[in-house]
């Protein structure tokens, strides 16, 4: 590994394509700190990067901004388009402003934080990490979610939880609706403690009441669970 | 006739099977599930053939001459694509995943196509080591689900495939029963064991074709515009989704038509949705020409295809290459003369066998029991696997070789007649002996 570089790079997101490799290369050489001054909601940007490193993006960005993030720490000035920090496996994510669609679909580790709102299907099919959302989401958040925690301070839409494999959804306000196979359970003290614990780490203070969303479970099996059912045919 | 005690009667309708079908839903409250593919009839590659060279050309020495068979994916894009994928044959395995199929079965087919000079691909759940291992040339899917899905993976791999559709099972996710989901699978799928796992069918950050074309961008950029990217498209409106697909910016589209089998998927899924391989790919072919995108994107197409003559069918129809499941299973073992009582235990026989979703393949093949998947030797299979690929190509060449040509993928619909009227309408070639073609002009039909 050559030298540590502290000093913030500045990157100018015009100056041609394939700026995700620059800086991936950019990391490996040392440096510790990338800022993309003129990110002007472009696609793709932040995608596939390593830690470890500090990538702040002085505005807004388009789609897949951190997708498949592994490691590295992406801050988003302004808002997002869909797909934020999608699959992504490890690192942290931090939204300012909101997000769309899809924000942390599939993803299987690290934190994604949005200081705003986020539109529908926020964390489906998210298979690990936090994702944390100061305001509101939209409809379907936590679609098919697997595992992990989806922390909202604020409401949620419809269809919440919908197809829930596992893993934890967390509402501070009102929920819209519940999803098939989505259902409230007791938030117990420890679980609440824990909950508010990655809240302060990401600087959220307040304290709330959160509703636990989980699994009912009915749609993990057929409902004739005998083996041999299935050989009449 | 008996069926499973029923006996057939007179009715076209109520046929005994429709009988025992609606007793068993009457009593099992749920539709059938099963593997294998479709049970319907549908004019078949059997309805084509193929006119050798007599008066009008001169055929090769078919026991001598070199016919080539090299085949490139990915290499109509040089700026995007630094590695085509490059196979010294048009046919490679198409994803079948590890919890569908055992490690052991995955490993065979790795190095059976690795013998071959080919590629296999992973399949819906994630990478499984023993598999990258075992093929040189590894192409990585990515389902709805997303399962298992890997940056570092991605970057492993010779190509990318991102599914939107599958001929057994059209507009529908991924299905695999609790049997299979042991404990490995689960963990691979981050799913909880044994639950029946049915999968989503929609993406979880694209919607349509323009989301998508932003999404392939991602790819290209998280690895480096290294590899080609494929989507995978059942075989419904071929014309639009072709040309759409087409439109999102990817390397090769893999058509899969209604005949394409799966491991398990609902039964009226499977007889009741898609249309047929020989009725998509002239169409598939057009779409990609009206673009002006023939050479740049490759079209691969599957279902159903069981030998060299049915692929060299494909590549004159304007296949670019071929990919295989079921026939490739076969060469495994799949449906072979051993282990009876076990394939009795499931109510069938050899040669009747489609009981891929239970996971008590007695052969090991569809399985995750450590018992049955014992029956498969990875380098015996893998052997096999690498025999039947001979085979084949020596099917294709012969072929090729006979019509007059020196490379498979000079096949031309011109090479082919029809010998039923529907294969002559389905595949837009002139039937045999009128030398008209049944349906629309743009394939020469209503002269
Ligand atoms: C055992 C088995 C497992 C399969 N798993 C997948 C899968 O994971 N993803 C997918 O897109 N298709 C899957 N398929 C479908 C195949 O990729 C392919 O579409 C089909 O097998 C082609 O038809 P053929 O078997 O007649 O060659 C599977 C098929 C089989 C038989
Ligand atoms: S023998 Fe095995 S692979 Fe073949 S159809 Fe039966 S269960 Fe499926």
């Amino acid at each position: 590994m050559s030298e540590v570089i502290t000093a913030p790079v500045l990157l100018d997101a015009d100056d041609g394509h394939r700026l995700n490799r620059r800086m991936r290369d950019l990391v490996d050489a040392g440096t510790r700190a990338i800022t993309v001054t003129n990110p002007r909601s472009r696609h793709n940007l932040g995608v596939g990067q390593h830690g470890p490193v500090t990538i702040t993006f002085a505005g807004s960005v388009g789609y897949y901004s951190g997708g498949l993030n592994n490691g590295a720490e992406i801050i988003i000035e302004r808002s997002a388009g869909w797909g934020t920090g999608e699959a992504m496996s490890a690192g942290r994510i931090e939204v300012r402003g909101t997000c769309a669609l899809g924000t942390g679909a599939s993803m299987r580790g690290g934190t994604i934080v949005v200081r705003g709102n986020c539109g529908p299907r926020t964390a489906a099919n998210m298979k690990g990490g936090a994702l944390i959302v100061e305001g509101n989401v939209g409809y379907l958040a936590g679609f098919m979610t697997h595992a992990g925690d989806l922390i909202v301070c604020g409401d949620s839409g419809e269809a919440l939880g919908d197809s829930l494999w596992a893993g934890n959804i967390w509402v501070a306000g009102t929920i819209a609706g519940l999803g098939a196979d989505a259902k409230v359970v007791e938030t117990t003290d420890e679980e609440s403690a824990r909950i508010h614990g990655l809240l302060r780490a990401e600087g959220i203070d307040g304290t709330f009441d959160f509703k636990h969303v989980v699994a009912e479970q009915k749609l993990w099996y057929f409902d004739a669970r005998d083996p041999e059912a299935w050989l009449r045919i | 006739m008996s069926d499973h005690g029923y006996t057939q009667g007179r009715s076209h309708i109520w046929t005994s099977e429709t009988i025992r079908d609606i007793h068993a839903k009457a009593e099992l409250g749920r539709y059938q599930i099963r593997g294998f593919s479709t049970f319907r009839k549908f004019p078949s590659w059997d309805d084509l053939v193929f006119l050798p060279a007599v008066m009008t050309r001169l055929p090769l020495e078919g026991y001598r001459e070199h016919c080539e068979t090299k085949t490139v994916i990915g290499g109509g894009k040089p700026d995007l694509v630094a590695r085509p994928l490059e196979l010294d044959i048009p046919v490679y395995l198409t994803s079948m995943s590890f919890g569908a199929l055992g490690a052991n079965a995955k490993m065979a087919l790795g190095k059976g196509f690795t013998a071959a000079g080919s590629a296999s691909s992973t399949g819906e759940g994630g990478m499984l080591d023993e598999e990258r291992a075992a093929a040189s040339k590894l192409i990585y899917q990515m389902t709805p689900s997303r399962y298992g899905l890997d940056l570092e993976h991605l970057r492993k791999a010779d190509a990318i495939e991102v599914a939107l559709g599958q001929g057994a099972k059209p507009g529908t996710g991924g299905l695999l029963l609790g049997m299979k989901i042991s404990e490995k699978v689960a963990k691979m799928r981050s799913l909880p064991p044994g639950v029946d796992q049915r999968s989503c069918v929609r993406h979880p950050d694209f919607l349509g074709a323009d989301d998508l074309q932003v999404k392939l961008e991602e790819l290209r950029e998280a690895t480096d515009y290294q590899v080609p990217i494929f989507l995978k498209l059942a075989a419904c409106r071929v014309e639009f989704d072709i040309k759409i697909a087409v439109k999102t910016g990817c390397d090769a589209i893999l058509l899969d038509g209604a005949e394409g089998a799966t491991a398990a998927a609902p039964e009226y899924q499977l007889d009741n949705c898609g249309i047929p391989l020989i009725a998509s790919i002239r169409t598939a072919r057009r779409a990609i020409e009206d673009l002006g995108m023939s050479g740049k994107v490759q079209l691969v197409v599957s279902g159903g295809i069981r030998n060299g003559v049915d692929v060299a069918k494909c590549l004159a129809l304007g296949a670019d290459a071929v990919a295989i499941g079921t026939s490739a299973l076969m060469a495994l073992g799949c449906n072979s003369i051993q282990y009876e009582d076990d394939y009795a235990a499931l109510g069938t026989a050899p040669g009747a066998c489609h009981h891929c979703h239970t996971g008590r393949c007695p052969v090991g093949i569809t399985t995750q029991d450590p018992v049955l998947e014992a029956r498969l030797d990875p380098e015996e299979g893998g052997r096999r696997v690498a025999n039947f690929l001979r085979a084949t190509m020596m099917e294709l060449t012969g072929v090729a070789k006979s019509v007059g040509k020196k490379n498979v993928h000079n096949l031309e619909p011109e090479d082919l007649r029809a010998t039923s009227l529907e294969a002559s309408a389905f595949a837009g070639v002139p039937l045999a002996g009128v030398e008209w073609t049944v349906g629309p002009e743009l394939f020469g039909g209503g002269r």
